[in-house]
């Protein structure tokens, strides 16, 4: 009788909390650009722990190339609303980044974040700012070469990411081990847990490179995937949206956008990674006209 | 439907499309086996524990004592991480691979589960066994019982009643603490219900399941044992050993 | 298998000042959050069990809905929830801390509530009836006869419920509030030195939980009723 009781009161909880979500429906015809005038702060989801695009270094500082190019993109607001608005970071995971953008929580994603026809159901991207391919870490001697000998082998992969979906569908006879974030997965590949564990190839560069070992790791295979890094933000803000990529475009022609890759990517870099020279003409070529 | 004023539909049929619903039931199915297996111990390290805590021996009780102290007081997230990453450095090469080679994040987060809960049911079971008078048993004794006859016909039949609540309450919490599994990459249903999220972008839907299916769980075990203890119910009795605590 | 405890004294101010205290650059904290989570969750909490316990039943029984729920759910998806739900109900981005917070003080208002009606359900009817019948007000009963005998006989259960909601704030991690776990799993991934952190923050949550559980013994024996009633 009490079980029924409170069965029912449960659903009774449930239409009500339904109810008043609807009701107290905040109106929101207001731009991202608006609302960051308003609250006076800008808030962007990263990483702390995808070394070099954002993570947290040895000194227990939040820094990072992607967070380094959003200031950027903070600086072109601050000009464009003509007053000071607060810079804040969150930490946004690749399970996280989405819900976190759509409830309003964070204003911009400027991690780690492919650009794929899916998410652009569900949100908008900027110009792609870096273009890599998934591939797996493993310990030096490993016999994995590539995605070809991962059959039956224990695959450590990020919730959320493309390359978790992309393993899980096409290559379902490996032993997927998923995890909330990256620490975690990696951890576990360190302490061989794992087989491998599957990333961007820059990310894997960026984790052998802060890892205390640096040379007992590889990166090994072809890329499996194409993944081109954008900023997201909120559907339907087509100024907002101009407004990043203006700011990246503008980085790109003045050459701050080098500057910053030189920094995190170039040979004294905190992740030695040689741009291409089919990055660099589609980077150039995504700079349109002023 | 209208939501913040963002025009949010509900789509439920991402829970049971593209395979999603497969992941649900197997979600389900983990956290049952994760919780089921982890309960299992934690009673027996419980029951154990608990004793040892009301033992005649001042070191046999220290041990209790140290045991429950020592697991209950530290968050069991911690635990698991603990179990799943730390300890296993301890041990040889061998077992390690071994290990890997057998779901280690499982069994890992049983280890981290059952001892933890164990600690906690050490303390209900030591609760129940010292709730009764000690004027019980010595009356049993005169009776002409021995000493184990007392145990097995008036103690523990007076003791397992009275710690059914307190019990339940436990198991609950062993239950809904399972979730905290996926952070060390168990597909419990937690886990399986942020994996849809992440694949459809749907955090309303997928939530609004999980909590669901939660609260059946919680709720249905919570009435099968209302009626376990309504029917072995000790008429005149109605004190309840322990706390609400979860 | 070496260890390595330098991990811990290089990195103590991350994890103590940043982890533990919450003073540092992310916000957060251990410490900053259990606190305020309590006390305002003592408060929820005392509402609602008050609410379970009275006469009206359109009081009563939203009251008993709201413990029923939050009992049947766990703490994580209540987090998920919130985390994903002020934000768009608000309209307003909070940090992870906030969220935490709000989550905490909901959820653990239905234990505490329990605890609250429990402990005035323990004191005898009979002292009501003779508190009425000596003459005293509803709010001169409670405040004389019934509620200094019912915190005496919660002050245990509140304190373990305390401790629960302490260890419980490691749940923040997951949602990215830079608590004394995530800083450990941050510093972890970087050293690979999972045995020594982790093993260094249980002993500081035990050093943490223990003094609770002390000063609660120590304020019970204070407040112990001093001619042994059966209570």
């Amino acid at each position: 009788m009490v079980c029924r009781r409170s069965m029912r009161g449960v659903v009774l909880l449930w239409v009500t909390l339904g109810l008043s979500v609807w009701g107290v429906g905040h109106a929101s015809a207001e731009t991202t650009l608006e609302k960051i005038g308003r609250t006076g702060v800008f808030t962007v989801g990263t990483r702390t722990a995808s070394p070099p695009f954002g993570f947290i270094n040895k000194q227990n500082e939040w820094v990072g190339f992607s967070i380094d190019l959003v200031k950027l993109v903070h600086a072109t607001i601050e000009k464009k609303l003509g007053k000071s608005i607060k810079f804040e970071l969150k930490e946004s995971t690749p399970a996280t980044r989405i819900p976190l953008l759509s409830s309003g929580a964070v204003d911009l994603i400027a991690g780690t974040m492919t650009d794929t026809r899916s998410r652009r159901d569900s949100v908008d991207f900027s110009l792609t700012f870096f273009a890599t391919g998934a591939q797996l870490l493993v310990k030096k001697g490993s016999p994995i070469r590539g995605v070809k000998d991962i059959a039956g082998k224990r695959i450590g992969a990020q919730q959320g990411s493309t390359n978790e979906r992309i393993i899980r569908e096409k290559y379902p006879q490996a032993q997927l081990v998923v995890f909330p974030d990256q620490p975690a997965a990696f951890t576990a590949l360190a302490q061989g847990k794992l087989d491998a564990y599957t990333n961007d190839g820059i990310q894997l560069a960026g984790l052998k490179a802060k890892a205390p070992n640096p040379g007992g790791w590889e990166i090994v295979g072809e890329f499996y995937s194409y993944e081109p890094y954008g900023m997201a933000m909120r559907k339907n803000d087509s100024d907002f949206r101009a407004i990043v990529n203006n700011t990246l475009m503008e980085a790109i022609e003045g050459g701050e956008y080098f500057t910053l890759y030189d920094k995190w990517f170039g040979l004294k870099g905190e992740v030695p990674y040689p741009m291409s020279e089919p990055v660099l003409a589609f980077l150039l070529m995504q700079v349109v006209p002023k | 439907m209208l939501f913040f004023g963002l025009a949010y539909e509900l789509r439920w049929s991402v829970l049971w499309t593209e395979g999603h619903g497969g992941w649900i039931l197997e979600g389900i199915l983990t956290t049952l086996k994760l919780s089921a297996l982890g309960w299992i111990i934690a009673c027996l390290l419980g029951m154990l524990f608990g004793a040892m805590r009301t033992a005649p021996v001042r070191i046999v009780r220290w041990a209790g004592a140290a045991y429950v102290e020592c697991f209950r007081n530290v968050p069991l997230l911690v635990w698991l991480f603990f179990w799943y990453f730390g300890a296993p450095q301890v041990l040889p090469q061998s077992a390690q691979e071994w290990l890997n080679r057998h779901g280690a994040e499982f069994w890992s987060a049983v280890a981290g589960l059952s001892v933890y809960h164990g600690a906690r049911m050490a303390e209900v079971i030591r609760a129940g066994i010292q709730s009764i008078p000690r004027t019980q048993f010595e009356a049993a004794v005169s009776t002409g019982l021995s000493v184990v006859e007392a145990y097995r016909y008036v103690i523990l039949p007076i003791a397992l009643r009275l710690i059914i609540p307190p019990a339940t309450n436990e198991s609950l919490n062993l239950l809904k603490n399972s979730s905290l599994a996926l952070t060390i990459g168990v597909a419990e249903l937690t886990f399986m219900t942020r994996q849809i999220e992440t694949y459809t972008a749907r955090a309303f839907e997928a939530l609004t399941a999980g909590t669901l299916i939660y609260l059946v769980l919680c709720l249905g075990i919570a009435s099968v044992m209302g009626q376990v203890e309504r029917s072995f119910r000790i008429p005149g009795l109605i004190a309840r050993v322990g706390g609400a605590e979860h | 298998m070496t260890f390595d405890w330098a991990v811990i004294v290089g990195n103590w101010k991350f994890l103590i000042l940043q982890g533990l205290m919450g003073i540092g650059a992310f916000g957060g904290g251990t410490l900053r959050l259990a606190i305020p989570a309590i006390v305002l969750g003592f408060c929820l909490g005392v509402l609602i069990g008050l609410a379970r316990l009275a006469q009206r039943s359109w009081i009563r029984y939203p009251a008993v809905l709201y413990v029923e729920f939050f009992r049947g759910v766990p703490l994580v998806m209540v987090i998920f929830w919130f985390w994903f739900l002020i934000p768009q109900i608000t309209g307003q981005r909070l940090p992870e801390y906030t969220v935490a917070l709000s989550a905490f003080v909901v959820f653990e208002a239905a234990y505490l509530a329990e605890i609250v009606r429990a402990g005035i359900q323990s004191v005898p009817r009979g002292q009501i009836d003779a508190a009425v019948s000596s003459g005293l007000s509803y709010l001169q009963m409670m405040r004389h006869v019934i509620l200094p005998q019912a915190i005496r006989n919660m002050i245990p259960s509140l304190v373990t419920q305390f401790i629960v909601l302490f260890k419980d704030t490691s749940l923040a991690s997951i949602i990215g509030m830079m608590d004394l776990t995530k800083a450990a799993q941050i510093i972890s991934q970087r050293e690979i030195r999972p045995f020594e952190l982790y093993l260094f923050i249980a002993v500081v949550y035990w050093i943490c939980t223990y003094s609770m559980s002390h000063i609660s013994r120590r304020l019970e024996l204070r407040l112990a009723v001093p001619h042994g009633t059966d209570l």
